[in-house]
């Protein structure tokens, strides 16, 4: 009995797990895009990378959004131009009044105030935070206000559940109480109240302004010429009312216990309904149709939209395929139409059918974006051997011993433009980059002697640090500085959170670093040098570079602008070398014949609304 | 009987609280950061916010409160996908996983004994030598390469299986192939070498006297005493399989439970790779358990013993 | 009751075609070893990316001889030619100077992981059974809760938090600082079946009748130890030691496919057929990239396979089994 029983039960098991885990199979999007991660988040206070970007802003739109073709900033929900002040520093946006939620409701500019503001809370806001930080009036200190209350209502809340916290938050506490046992229930619980009674109030200080329902007032501490193509970043994307369903509370108060502003994750979930929430409501051109961890994620054209009719695609797939190279044979097989990232260890061969063009639908785009080694310029030893990086003839030797035309065109052979300069030349319009260093290896070894170092003779054993995917350039760097110089390598491969760790700490000669621009200024690039910014892992401190670009924010005359931060690029990539640019990124993309309105372009920016797909 | 059960449950326990802890000290100590996910370095501020609302400036609070909602079987947040949390991320894939990892112990199963049998009952054979040589390839090769393979070649060339992904009965058999091997190999050796044991026990001996048929012998007498050291084998070795394997789901492109034991550390995502730590055990516990009730329901001896 | 019998021709086929086989590439890689060294890293083809294999060599002699071309040996002009028999990789160096280094490379990871297992298994596994009672009791538990780990994880965070503390060791600047730390990772989870096949052939040994003898006439724990115990532990030992080595050289082509195995420019097999495997399209076939350092591959751990599984069933097979399997 048991015997006969027992497989078939077996397979029933089996069987019902299977279709646990298959679940429906849906009928196929308009439009199929593979994506090599999952989504990290759909938050767009929390996100930074590209590919939650492009979901982003197809679901939402920002005040300003950008023409796909040549990545201009052109009118989102605000009209375009703004009203400017005379001085360059107030913005007055008026929306459109046609701009309309999933839902049905109208998209005001309170809904703008409440996304911009959950930018810059200590609990929701993460990465980008620094761009309204670093711009609107009062922002800055809102932050810091709200920070500084949060790391003492942390140890407050911890000591009211009787939980130990450690001496640094017992000395703060110490600062503002004094040492004798309180009733910290209640201490805690009447700061609270305190804090957020004051939270609106102070936060009115920030120079946001919502007059009414069709105008956005924004005030800026310096002039920002490039504000229009800054907002139509995620970080300053409306967000709407609904979310305020899932506001975390404290008997009553609106804060955390720790005095943050949190929402339960879920918010961004179409089909999430705790506390009377509707599910996910955006005001772009999709709505969320569905999402399923790490496997496929819909959109579907929201039919509210202020261009709704315009829009041909209807719906969009994105799934997600970790290995590459079998999404790109996915796409050969027809079950995928679009492949925004095609990186992989063949990806010249890639290159090469489209650049003879055998392969029309394999599209190389120059993408704004630097490949470049960080040298350490602070360190003055690294794990206990002398730095020799400190010296900026060492710097420099190294730069002009490589011969970049070689990596790009031969050990990578991606059609790669070799980089001179920190800020990609051409694509930014009214800035044109320094030359930079060319390839000159006598000079190089002159420099080398000149330094110290002969031939090559006392200088220490360099440590190399790189991620997995960076093997093959930097295994070539190395034999290259090698037969030039006489440098020896201790090559270290590192994932990339390590290396992260590694950079952060300094635990390095020379690392691999990349830099996307975030937006279409050289500011995104030459900010990342300035003394102490927290992306400046080379450590690199030169008063007068940061002068120059300090000067270069006031003038409101742009070919002056363009000079200013020209001489300050320059000190970077052809006296100092802090960092060494190696090449500027061409990615191959793949786009299937029967797919139109798709444009290439430098920031991998795709907004779906215009595409149409020919069965 | 239900006292050995109690005794082995109460160990079980013991041994996941080790596990946990041990996890946890290795998850805590790694540098890096959770939090630093684009190109941005976070800023110190941000940072100490974020840590504290996860109580994660704190080790020893954040292992209680940790543990405080895992014994309620609630993993918390994940920072690495911020809008879903461990609970959900696991619901999600470990069905996924254990639809691959069942029906790759299946196959292993159906294939391996029949091949174990022959070779033990041929023993030197010259099928004996190709069946065992066979095997020894299939597992010498990394399984990302036979992985890759297998897609590629009926993937790819025959065009009978879509390459990779996840959503109908067809992704099934290729991932369940390539994790079945490994454990099909080991099933073969046990299975042999049990069956080579239990073919010269003295039980058969005097079934081969009363004479009863060869194959009677072999699949009725013999086999199921050959057959416990496999069951043994699969109580660990399902709980593994069940709980995915990163380089398949890797090579096919599989959203399951293996991933995130390699994803979760290299995220630093400390509730997901505790989460996923957490499940693997108790299943590692539970399938012990239940291997060793029906090792004593299949051998009297040990009943006795128990 | 640990002497080798082996019973048939057949049943010495494998062991035999097992050692010869890794007997030869062995000497392959040996032989080649000094050209090898030199070779590995060279990146000579700088304008020909991945060239294919080919029986007549894509690099010049001049740029292989460093002195008089006329006077190189035939050994030498040889070394030459097989430059180019396994193709080239994606930096143009010359595959076959890549794939025997490579195989000696993973061998010593092997052998050093299936010292390590040998050594910290055996202390552990004999100490537990001899001491037996709570000390045993605890210590098995140890190696329970330590199975229960998932074992990749493991590596990783190992391989992770050890970068480190064991760079500071080593001086903080060596390739053998980076070894070492994946012979801890691989080594530190490998030595668990070990500890439990030992403990479980000593407590077998301890109720052997002559064992109990030598106790009962007085002999000291020590001379137990040295005459009765560790000559009877070297059969299963050398047995389950045989078997780590492919283990360990699969765990490390998987940390190589992770992008945290040997460090480049240090080829390993494992680290060759990761790279192998990333190349594998529909566009262009890098086959030899794939097809030579799994091919060696293949051919070392069926050997090593072949000898481990005979040695394992010439030793008594029913008293390792249970050990093996708990």
């Amino acid at each position: 009995m048991v015997r006969t029983l027992s497989p078939l039960i077996t397979l029933l098991i089996i069987g019902g797990i299977c279709w646990v885990s298959l679940g429906g199979q849906e009928s196929p999007a308009d439009l199929t895009y593979a994506n090599p991660q999952g989504i990290h988040t759909l938050d767009p206070a929390r996100m930074s990378w590209t590919s939650d970007f492009r979901v982003a802003l197809n679901l939402w739109e920002g005040l300003t959004t950008w023409n796909p073709e040549d990545l201009t900033p052109t009118p989102g929900v605000a009209n375009l131009p703004p009203a400017v002040s005379q001085d360059g520093l107030t913005y007055t946006f008026t929306l459109r009044p046609d701009a309309r939620w999933s839902n049905g409701d109208p998209v005001t500019s309170a809904d703008f105030v409440r996304g911009w503001r959950r930018g810059m809370e200590p609990g929701t806001g993460m990465d980008y935070t620094f761009f309204l930080t670093d711009h609107i009036v009062g922002a800055a200190s809102y932050a810091s206000w709200r920070r500084e209350a949060v790391s003492r209502l942390v140890p407050m809340s911890r000591l009211a559940r009787e939980w130990e916290i450690d001496t640094n938050q017992r000395r703060l506490l110490e600062d503002t109480f004094g040492t004798e046992e309180r009733d910290w229930p209640r201490t805690h619980q009447d700061a609270l109240q305190r804090h957020a009674s004051l939270i609106d109030e102070r936060f009115n200080r920030v120079g946001i302004a919502a007059p009414n329902a069709h105008t956005l007032v924004v005030r800026l501490v310096a002039p920002c010429p490039y504000l229009l193509d800054l907002l139509a970043m995620p970080i300053f994307l409306p967000i709407h009312e609904s979310i305020e369903r899932l506001r975390s509370r404290t008997n009553d108060l609106p804060i955390t216990e720790q005095g943050l502003v949190t929402y339960d994750p879920q918010w961004t979930k179409p089909d999430y309904h705790a506390h009377g929430y509707g599910g996910l409501v955006t005001n772009g051109a999709y709505r969320l149709a569905g999402w399923h961890f790490k496997r496929r994620l819909r959109l579907t054209a929201n039919p509210y939209f202020h261009s709704a009719a315009s829009v041909q695609c209807q719906t969009v797939d994105m799934v997600v395929h970790e290995n590459v190279s079998a999404s790109i044979m996915a796409y050969e097989r027809g079950a995928i139409d679009f492949l925004p990232s095609m990186s992989v260890p063949y990806d010249h061969e890639i290159a090469k059918l489209a650049q003879t063009g055998a392969r029309p639908d394999f599209v190389l785009t120059n993408v704004l974006a630097t490949y470049f080694l960080n040298f350490n310029c602070v360190s003055e030893t690294v794990g206990g051997v002398p730095n020799p990086f400190l010296d900026r003839r060492v710097r420099k030797a190294f730069a002009l011993a490589i011969d970049k035309a070689q990596i790009v065109q031969r050990v990578l052979g991606r059609g790669d433009r070799t980089a001179g300069s920190f800020v990609p030349p051409g694509v930014i319009p009214g800035y044109e980059p320094p030359p930079g260093l060319g390839h000159d290896a006598n000079a190089a070894r002159a420099l080398l002697a000149e330094a110290g170092y002969p031939n090559g003779e006392g200088l220490p054993m360099i440590d190399l640090l790189y991620t997995p995917n960076d093997s093959r350039i930097v295994q070539a760097l190395a034999h290259m500085w090698g037969v030039t110089l006489g440098a020896t390598f201790n090559l270290r491969g590192k994932e990339s959170r390590t290396l992260a760790d590694d950079k952060i700490n300094r635990r390095f000669m020379i690392a691999r670093g990349n830099w996307y621009a975030d937006y279409n200024d050289p500011t995104t690039f030459l900010n990342c040098l300035l003394t102490g910014n927290g992306n400046n892992d080379s450590g690199y401190a030169n008063d007068a570079y940061d002068t120059i670009l300090a000067a270069a924010n006031a003038p409101r005359d742009t070919a002056k602008r363009a000079a200013l931060l020209r001489r300050a690029e320059t000190i970077i990539v052809e006296d100092d070398l802090p960092i060494l640019p190696i090449l500027f990124y061409r990615e191959p993309i793949a786009l299937s014949p029967r797919v139109h309105g798709l444009f290439p372009n430098a920031r991998m920016w795709f907004p779906f609304r215009y595409v149409t797909v020919t069965p | 009987m239900t006292r050995m059960l109690v005794r082995r449950l109460l160990a079980g326990l013991l041994t996941i609280a080790c596990i946990y802890a041990i996890t946890f000290t290795m998850v805590v100590s790694i540098p890096g950061n959770p939090f630093q996910q684009g190109q941005h370095r976070l800023s110190s501020d941000v940072e100490s916010a974020l840590l504290a609302r996860y109580h994660m400036d704190n080790n020893w609070l954040y292992f209680w409160e940790f543990l405080r909602g895992a014994v309620r079987l609630d993993f918390g947040p994940t920072f690495t996908y911020a809008d879903w949390t461990c609970n959900q991320i696991i619901a999600a894939s470990l069905p996924i996983s254990m639809s691959i990892g069942l029906a790759a112990m299946l196959i292993a199963l159906m294939v391996g004994v029949p091949i174990g049998v022959t070779s033990a009952v041929r023993r030197h054979s010259w099928l004996d030598i190709s069946a065992t040589t066979l095997i020894l390839t299939g597992i010498s090769l990394p399984t990302f390469v036979t992985g890759s393979a297998l897609l590629i070649a009926v993937g790819v060339k025959l065009q009978l299986a879509p390459v990779g992904g996840w959503g109908t009965l067809s992704h099934l058999p290729l991932p369940a192939i390539t994790l079945s091997l490994p454990f099909m190999a080991y099933i073969v050796r046990l299975t042999r070498a049990g069956m080579i044991d239990a073919l010269s026990a003295d039980f058969v001996r005097t079934a081969i006297a009363k004479g009863a048929s060869r194959q009677r012998v072999i699949w009725r007498h013999a086999l199921p005493v050959a057959l416990l050291p496999v069951l043994s084998f699969l109580g660990p070795a399902t709980a593994q399989a069940v709980t995915g394997s990163f380089v398949v789901e890797k090579v096919f492109g599989i959203p399951g439970m293996g991933q995130h034991f390699v994803n979760a550390a290299l995220n630093r995502d400390p509730g997901l790779l505790l989460g996923a730590v957490l499940v693997f055990s108790t299943l590692l516990v539970a399938f012990n358990i239940v291997v060793d009730l029906l090792y004593a329901a299949l051998d009297p001896r040990i009943s006795e013993a128990l | 009751m640990n002497r080798l019998r082996f019973t048939r021709s057949r049943q010495k086929a494998p062991v035999i075609v097992g050692g010869l086989l890794l007997f030869g590439l062995l000497a392959v890689s040996l032989g080649t070893l000094e050209h090898a060294i030199q070779w590995h890293n060279v990146q000579t083809l700088t304008g020909a990316i991945r060239h294919e294999p080919s029986l007549e060599p894509v690099v010049p002699l001049t740029a292989f001889v460093s002195g008089d071309v006329g006077h190189a040996s035939t050994v030498t002009k040889l070394a030459h030619r097989a430059t180019s028999w396994f193709g080239h990789d994606d930096l143009g160096r010359s595959l076959f100077y890549r794939v025997w280094p490579g195989l000696l490379v993973s061998l010593a990871i092997g052998l050093a992981a299936a010292f390590i297992a040998a050594v910290v298994g055996t202390t552990w596994g004999a100490t537990a059974a001899i001491f037996g009672g709570r000390v045993d009791r605890a210590m098995m538990r140890v190696v329970d809760v330590l199975y229960g780990l998932p074992y990749i994880l493991m590596v990783i965070l190992l391989k992770i938090a050890l970068t480190e503390p064991l760079a500071k060791l080593f001086g903080g600047r060596t390739v053998g600082a980076d070894l070492a730390i994946l012979l801890v990772a691989i080594g530190g989870v490998s030595w668990l079946t070990m500890a439990r096949v030992v403990r479980g052939q000593v407590l077998a040994l301890k109720q052997q009748p002559y064992v109990e003898a030598a106790r009962a006439t007085g002999a000291s724990t020590y001379y137990l130890l040295r005459h009765h115990l560790l000559p009877n532990l070297v059969g299963p030992v050398l047995t389950y030691a045989t078997l780590v080595i492919p283990q360990a050289i699969l765990q490390e082509s998987f940390l190589s496919f992770l992008g945290i195995g040997v460090q480049a420019p240090t080829p390993s097999l494992g680290r060759l057929a990761a790279d192998g495997i990333e190349a594998v399209n529909t566009f262009v076939g890098f086959w030899w990239l794939i097809v030579f350092p799994c091919l060696v591959l293949v051919i070392a751990l069926v050997s090593l396979n072949f000898i481990g599984d005979a040695l394992r069933d010439a030793f008594d097979p029913k008293s390792n089994q249970a050990a093996l399997l708990s």
